[in-house]
């Protein structure tokens, strides 16, 4: 019998092994964002088998503390642009830039770095494929104002004279400042150029940021400010527009955004420095970044595909989302809307944002 | 064992061995068995406990690192007496070491020299492409000060290398100045952080405020509830225990989500209050998203660890002590406050110091129900491990608070005695 154990153990450990040898781990933020990209990316693979998501809290933290123990767990990691570039400064994540010439093309014959390009992004980390853009964006309930009173734009959400009611805000900075800069009467093309070149730039943010500052309400977790504004505890509120967007299309919700000063941010999929299943997790990479599995994902999330080829896709594909609703008016990088958001500059927030932070936390205290 | 009495009085035992020895000898046995009966619990111990604290104490001075990266510009550097800009040789070793640094070892520096001052990350990796470009080029600069300042205009700003200052060294207290509030001043002095940055002393009042206010909020409620449950009847205890479980295994999520039901503005007990006619419809008061609502999320979620403890001590508190008092002539207060509450001091004194520990970490709680309020400093911790990347601050401030901890129980032993504690 002790034999008969023993002999189980050993199997179900080699088992163990051989499993979380052969599949690429994928590490990402879990919810109904890693269920998109199952469906999208793993459900089209040509081995969906071979493809196992595993949920992470975001943050470099664990990547770091993998590639230093030289105890690689994860293939590749979905992470924030600002993250892309430091981990591969850091040498946490594998430069493929030399491979980017494999990726697929779009239907133009753009490659990668022009087809994102086409869309005002510079893939500005060698060590990572593109993901979709999220955005923060402010959003309302039409009911909440008079109806020959809506809000329109981003100014609106800085005046509560006008538009009266409390406003939802996030705990951190990245977002809320340059919608800010926009409210009070900067481009949004030139919400960084003043940033970067202007060293009263960030005062003259937090000086617009006063003028709201005891109507905010403080959020710090994705889901609140939808329950903010649906409960009325504010009248409006800055949020991640997938959020929104999944409020709306699959538990209909009626909501309305506000596109004008939103902030563009970009997500990577980067690879492992060391990674178990390195050329197998390339194959994935390339697969997922392809136009047709960026379009593919807006089936299900409203973020918006990072390769300007996606968008036609989807364009021409309409109605697009998976329950055969039109997905477009709730896609943030239209060429439109492209217009009037603010396209987030990552290596300058990787600079700046942990003295931002602090003092946007020391000004929410006081 | 038999024993025979020899004539010098020294006992032996059968096999002619003196007693003495011989019980050594098992006592020995018995010692090395017990030993390795808590062997694997001691090597758990030193695995998942002191040896990941004696890490994160060595991180939070270690600066060793970036001084493998700029050895020859730190030297110069020190040789700089602060005036205006550093002279031609630091430029120049900069330069050099730019030039022949590893892009990951670099790359690692980097992070470390953006905590000092914001922007060194994107001055070197600028200047480091420009450098590589010049080298190649063969035509090495005439002046490497001017080259610099040419590439790019940080590197005449005096503030980048008087935070350079705070680096030189391969282990420094700034993480823990820094943890703190102040910084270092280009000659090496402690001065105050500049206004804007200064967070970390609030949180770390605001941390012990709350805890402070719920460790009482959690005596003074679960004092009665568990003086009630050692004293009912064993159906009703058993009901009764049941509630004060039930919340215990409900998902602490859950619970948080459910005060936000219940205080927001349009919520349960506002809506209730309006209703009543007891406030007005636009006076809703705001019970949640700040300090209030972080301390009552938190009480009841902590409550249960302050009830336990108090409950099993309470139980064998023989009721027959209060009768006696009261028969001897005490009123039922005097009763009580001299013969029944110092019987509870262990189970208080248990559970306080739970219930402050748990509090004084709190994270998640506080950060939904808080607002603005809601950062304690297991959000700033955690803020340095994944966003910053700053495990140096991040170490330091996890230091604190332990250290913090360890005064906190030698002021306990010394007030009230450890053996004072009981846990159930």
């Amino acid at each position: 019998m002790l034999k008969f154990i023993k002999a189980f153990l050993f199997a179900s450990v080699c088992a163990l092994f051989s499993f979380s040898a052969s599949a690429v781990t994928v590490a990402s933020w879990g919810g109904a964002y890693t269920e998109s990209q199952i469906k999208a990316y793993a459900d089209t693979y040509s081995d969906p088998s071979a493809i196992q998501f595993e949920n992470y809290n975001g943050g470099l933290g664990e990547v770091r503390a993998q590639v230093e123990s030289g105890n690689v767990a994860w293939d590749l990691v979905d992470v924030l642009p600002d993250e892309a570039i430091t981990g591969c400064d850091e040498g946490l994540f594998e430069d493929i830039s030399g491979e980017y010439d494999n990726f697929v093309a779009a239907e133009n014959g753009d490659g990668l770095i022009a087809d994102m390009a086409a869309n005002g992004v510079e893939n500005l980390s060698d060590c990572c494929g593109p993901q979709i853009f999220w955005t923060y964006v402010v959003f309302f309930d039409p009911s909440a104002f008079p109806a020959d009173k809506q809000p329109s734009k981003i100014a609106d959400f800085f005046d509560v004279e006008n538009y009266p009611g409390k406003r939802g805000v996030h705990t951190w900075a990245n977002g809320f400042i340059q919608m800010a800069l926009v409210a009070d009467g900067i481009a949004p093309k030139g919400v960084y150029k003043v940033l970067k070149s202007q060293s009263g730039a960030i005062d003259r943010a937090f000086g617009v940021m006063d003028k709201i500052k005891d109507h905010i309400v403080h959020w710090s977790a994705g889901a609140q400010p939808l329950e903010l504004v649906s409960s009325g505890e504010v009248s409006m509120s800055i949020a991640y527009n997938g959020r929104v967007g999944a409020a709306v299309l699959s538990e209909g919700a009626n909501f309305e955004y506000i596109w004008e000063g939103q902030l563009l941010e970009q997500e990577y999929l980067c690879l492992m420095t060391g990674a178990p299943n390195r050329d197998q997790a390339m194959d994935f990479l390339i697969h997922a970044t392809s136009p047709a599995s960026q379009a593919e994902q807006a089936k299900y999330i409203t973020y918006g595909p990072m390769r300007a080829s996606g968008i036609d896709i989807i364009k021409a594909g309409e109605p697009w989302f998976h329950t055969g609703i039109d997905v477009m008016p709730h896609m943030p990088n239209t060429p439109e809307r492209l217009k009037i958001s603010v396209m987030g500059d990552p290596e300058w927030w990787s600079d700046n944002g942990a003295e931002i932070d602090e003092r946007y936390a020391a000004w929410m205290g006081n | 064992m038999e024993v025979k009495i020899t004539t010098n009085t020294e006992i032996l035992t059968t096999d002619g061995i003196p007693l003495r020895v011989s019980l050594k000898k098992t006592e020995r046995k018995n010692k090395l068995r017990a030993f390795l009966l808590v062997f694997p619990l001691l090597l758990f111990i030193l695995i998942t406990f002191v040896v990941p604290i004696g890490d994160m104490l060595m991180r939070s001075v270690d600066d060793s690192h970036i001084n493998t990266v700029f050895p020859k510009t730190f030297e110069e550097y020190e040789k700089w007496d602060g005036q205006d800009l550093p002279p031609e040789e630091v430029y120049r070793a900069i330069f050099d070491e730019l030039a022949t640094g590893e892009g990951i070892q670099v790359g690692k520096a980097l992070t470390r020299m953006n905590y000092s001052k914001s922007g060194w990350k994107s001055l070197i990796k600028k200047t480091r492409r420009q450098i590589k470009k010049i080298v190649k080029s063969g035509e090495l600069p005439v002046s490497y000060k001017d080259t610099l300042i040419e590439i790019h205009k940080g590197w005449g700003d005096p503030t980048f290398w008087i935070a350079m200052n705070q680096m030189i060294n391969e282990t420094t207290s700034i993480y823990y100045w820094n943890a703190m509030d102040r910084t270092f001043d280009i000659d090496g002095s402690v001065v105050k952080q500049n206004e804007e940055r200064r967070i970390y002393v609030r949180t770390w009042w605001r941390t012990l405020e709350v805890s402070i206010y719920v460790t009482f909020f959690c005596l003074i409620l679960g004092f009665p509830v568990a003086h009630l449950l050692a004293n009912l009847p064993l159906r009703y205890s058993n009901l009764l225990m049941i509630f004060v479980l039930l919340p215990f295994w409900t998902s602490l999520l859950v619970r948080t989500t459910a005060w936000i039901v219940m205080l927001q503005q349009n919520g349960v007990i506002n809506g209730i209050l309006v209703w009543l006619g007891i406030i007005n419809d636009d006076q809703r008061i705001q019970m949640v998203y700040n300090m209030t609502g972080t301390i009552i999320a938190m009480t009841q979620i902590l409550l249960p660890f302050m009830i336990l403890p108090l409950y099993s001590v309470m139980k064998v508190i023989p009721k027959s002590h209060m009768r006696a008092a009261q028969n001897l002539g005490a009123k039922p207060a005097r009763a009580f406050y001299k013969v029944y509450l110092p019987q509870t001091i262990p189970g208080i004194s248990a559970g306080g110091l739970l219930v402050f520990v748990l509090a004084i970490g709190y994270y998640i709680t506080p950060a939904l129900v808080g607002g603005k309020d809601g950062q304690l400093i297991g959000h700033w911790i955690a803020y340095h491990l994944k966003t910053t990347l700053n495990w140096g601050l991040c170490s330091a401030l996890g230091s604190i608070l332990l250290v913090l901890m360890l005064v906190l129980y030698w002021l306990y032993n010394k007030i009230v005695g450890i053996d004072n504690i009981k846990l159930g």
